[in-house]
């Protein structure tokens, strides 16, 4: 009898001491977790854990097939997708064909559950919301993150009858900082070989300095002036001659409206207008613009300009870009001697007619994540909860960074790198993990990040930035305008940069041919919507 | 049992076929030749004709979650809008000029092509200018256009050429004067061999006999071209005329050919009716509805075009295609 006792003593001692190791266990990589940087969603036992059943997501994303498949050689984005049970199903889309492709997708209802498209103020994104192809986001109270992210102006001013249908992907905390997005890189090591020894302030000053290149042709390559990496730049730059509201991200649909003659109109279509455009042909006529600049392709005028065929690029994506197809896939082959910030130099904004140091000014935000309207509530959640990660300091130092104690260290509050070789190749996923929520470029910006490699290029672009925030302003205007909906608003676009083109290789006078083209926009009911938006404008009491 | 089998014979049908015999026995009676023509018509009626019911969009305003049969029908204000378009209206001019001067510089060459080749018969150089002016056929539009960019680029052979000549270079893909005659000049380059093959067939068919017969009889190149050759071709170019102007509207003002080498300062004299719908429905997100109204226009004209193609073939004394 005493010997059954002590068979279930023993027995019960060894359950207990079972259970007390498993919550132990728990413990442990609850600790270990938080060590790698996570937060804490699956720290209660598995019973309570919310993301225990597997979820497969299919996300449609540029390049998404090699960005997925990146991920089982990324073991922080493994990390990061099984912490919340997430298997992503790749649905391929390319720069080339992504509008077509999800256009199409949303026509035959085959959306992935999360895709990627800049369609904010189109007519089909309008459309998508009211005919309930996309989902709306459910109460962000529970992702804390992702509600803080909602709190910045223009995404807040997203929401549609209270609610919203897209995640942005920010990449600034202010407009101030889309002077990255639209920047001038000139070949300084060129114009000091033709006879330059200041670095351009105004637009004088820099037309001279392209003239003296393009006449000296320093290296015998029949060089150019300024070309760009796509014609859809062209407005960041030309508007700046003092119209620079008119600046846009070339979509057609983000024009911004300014108060001109008591009423508000697109700033496109302000008086300021004409002496942009006629300095902008006389430049052309000048021979200071590549005179293919139509026909333009991104890889070509990259190389062109490295190999000294153009004296400047207008391109985007700010020095991250110069970093990554200038620097890395280019210069570093071509010049392996040549410090390329000694020979490339931003150009800063220049003085315009008014005085102004002005930059393009864009939102704070390109692209956007949506969601397909047949993606059912538990899902959404999980996805939810994998954004508000992402965009959660610990995610985002995660996947910046990588993991503490072996990427990097804490010094003085300071994050130190630790590693030497390149996060990208050693974590080939987690940027676009986190390019998935959001692209945040601006942390990029700081001397501690390792996105910029280069560090003369990335002490440059800290630089810059500090330059701009101090010596710039951005002009006044209502964002509220431009998300405005109305009837012929709604189906009316501006594409600045194909009149700007057509201008600038046209035979006829400037002043004409821009008149012809506010004709035409007038013929599509500009003055309409000109009413139309004044009249709402003065409903909302928007002075 | 003989009679059944001979009455199977296409011949013997033929003359047997009664006009009282329904066409159930007759499809019965030839089932395996019905058999035969079935996987054709399954493919039209799925590829071809299913899709047609896409065509109601025209008349109705796309919603996404409604898909094309549920949409709220709209009427003709799809139409009405696009006859206030200025830019359809531009699209459409362009479509029509394009397709007609495509045709008139295109459509003479591969049969003047053809009759060289032919008089080239006995030389080896036949197969070889054959093959270089077939080549080009064979290379998507995509890679010729960064062949022609680049040859009309300002560092391209065209413009290294004009200077040469003390002029001033200029790209002719940015030029509205320029543009179009690139348009029928690259579009002749690159089909003129394919097409001609075709007429070469058409020669090759024409007994040598009659040309050595005009030869001995004193007939020069020129009259046996005229009496001889140009008889034999005659009715080939008047089917092949026909079809080219069914597919005028398409097929001349060639969305991949004009897409790949246009840009907005010549959208003025190249923007077709394909490149404006594709360009106002991908970039700008037009409705759906109202480009199809446009595309059924397109599809209106073109049948109005081959309906008058093929009357002007009757006159000229050919068949026509009905």
């Amino acid at each position: 009898m005493l010997r059954k006792k002590m068979m279930t003593l023993a027995l019960c001692i060894t359950l207990l001491a079972s259970v007390l190791t498993a919550c132990g266990g728990g413990n442990n990589d609850k600790g270990q977790a938080a060590s790698n940087g996570e937060a804490s969603p699956d720290s209660s036992n598995s019973t309570d854990n919310p993301y225990k059943d597997p979820m497969t997501i299919s996300l449609g994303f540029w390049d998404a097939d090699a960005e997925i498949a990146n991920i089982e050689k990324d073991p922080i984005a493994k990390q990061v997708l099984e912490k919340f049970n997430i298997t992503l199903k790749p649905v391929n889309m390319t720069w080339d064909d992504y509008t077509q492709k999800i256009q199409m997708w949303a026509a035959s209802g085959q959306l992935p559950d999360i895709f990627a498209i800049d369609a904010v103020g189109t007519q089909y994104q309008r459309k998508w919301v009211e005919q309930g192809v996309v989902k709306a986001l459910p109460d962000l109270s529970k992702y804390p993150n992702l509600a803080k992210y909602f709190e910045s102006p223009d995404i807040k001013g997203l929401g549609v009858d209270g609610k919203y249908y897209t995640v942005p992907r920010r990449m600034f905390p202010s407009v101030d900082w889309s002077a990255l997005d639209r920047m001038v890189f000139y070949r300084w090591d060129l114009a000091q070989k033709a006879g330059i020894t200041k670095e351009p302030e105004t637009w004088e000053e820099f037309e001279a300095m392209l003239d003296a290149i393009v006449k000296s042709d320093p290296e015998g390559k029949h060089i150019t002036g300024l070309t760009t990496t796509t014609t859809k730049m062209l407005g960041g730059f030309f508007w700046l001659y003092g119209n620079p509201v008119a600046t846009s991200d070339g979509s057609g649909s983000d024009f911004k409206w300014i108060k001109e003659d008591g009423k508000f109109i697109p700033a496109v279509f302000s008086k300021n207008a004409l002496p942009a455009l006629k300095n902008m042909k006389n430049m052309y006529e000048k021979g200071l613009i590549d005179p293919d600049i139509a026909l333009v392709k991104p890889a070509e005028s990259y190389d062109n300009f490295v190999a000294g065929k153009a004296a400047a690029l207008l391109s985007g994506g700010g020095f991250i870009n110069l970093n990554s197809d200038m620097y890395e896939k280019r210069w570093k082959t071509a010049y392996p001697d040549k410090d390329i910030m000694e020979s490339v130099k931003a150009l800063k904004p220049l003085i315009g007619p008014d005085g102004e140091r002005s930059h393009a000014i864009f939102k704070t935000y390109w692209s956007e994540s949506y969601f397909s309207n047949k993606v059912d509530d538990k899902k959404m959640d999980r996805i939810m909860a994998l954004y508000d990660y992402v965009l959660s300091p610990e995610g985002k130092d995660l996947l910046t960074y990588g993991i503490e104690g072996v990427d990097y260290k804490i010094e003085n509050g300071q994050k130190v790198v630790i590693e030497k070789g390149s996060l990208n190749e050693k974590y080939p996923a987690s940027r676009f993990l986190k390019n998935l929520a959001a692209y945040e470029t601006s942390d990029s910006y700081n001397m501690d990040n390792p996105t910029i490699a280069n560090e003369g290029i990335r002490k440059e672009a800290v630089d810059y930035i500090d330059w701009i925030q101090n010596n710039t302003k951005v002009p006044e205007y209502d964002i509220r305008l431009t998300y405005m909906s109305t009837p012929t608003k709604d189906k009316f676009t501006v594409l600045d940069h194909d009149d700007l083109l057509k201008i600038m290789l046209s035979k006829e006078p400037v002043e004409s041919y821009w008149n012809s083209i506010v004709n035409d926009y007038k013929a599509k009911g500009l003055d309409k919507m000109i009413e139309e938006v004044n009249a709402k404008a003065k409903e909302q009491g928007i002075e | 049992m003989a009679d059944s089998v001979t009455a199977r014979t296409p011949k013997r049908s033929l003359r047997t076929r009664a006009p009282k015999q329904s066409l159930g026995k007759t499809i019965l009676q030839y089932k395996y030749f019905y058999l035969m023509v079935l996987p054709v018509l399954i493919w039209y009626a799925l590829f071809s004709y299913a899709p047609m019911y896409g065509v109601t969009l025209a008349f109705k305003s796309f919603n996404y979650s409604k898909g094309i049969l549920g949409s709220p029908w709209i009427g003709l204000e799809n139409f009405q809008t696009l006859l206030t378009d200025p830019d359809f209206r531009r699209a459409f001019w362009n479509t029509v000029i394009i397709s007609l001067m495509k045709l008139v510089t295109h459509f003479p060459m591969p049969i003047i092509l053809a009759i060289v080749l032919y008089e080239f018969s006995r030389t080896k150089m036949k197969r070889f200018f054959q093959t270089i002016l077939t080549f080009p056929h064979f290379i998507s539009w995509v890679v010729l256009s960064g062949i022609i960019i680049n040859i009309l680029s300002k560092d391209g052979i065209y413009n290294q050429i004009i200077m040469l000549f003390g002029g001033d270079p200029n790209s002719p893909l940015v030029d509205e004067s320029a543009f179009r005659p690139v348009l029928y000049i690259t579009h002749v380059w690159r089909e003129i061999g394919w097409d001609s093959i075709i007429y070469l067939a058409a020669l090759a068919g024409i007994n040598p006999e009659l040309f050595e017969a005009a030869e001995v009889d004193g007939a020069n190149r020129f009259r046996r071209l005229l009496n001889i050759a140009w008889p034999g071709l005659k009715s080939t170019v008047a089917v092949l005329l026909i079809l080219q102007v069914g597919q005028l509207l398409t097929q001349g003002s060639s969305f991949e050919q004009i897409f790949n080498l246009y840009s907005s300062p010549v959208y003025s004299v190249a923007d077709t009716i394909d490149t404006y719908i594709y360009r106002t429905s991908f970039t700008i997100g037009s409705d759906f509805g109202y480009m199809t109204a446009v595309g059924v226009v397109k599809s209106i004209i073109s049948l109005i075009l081959l309906w008058a193609a093929n009357s002007f073939a009757k006159k000229m004394g050919e068949e026509g295609l009905y």
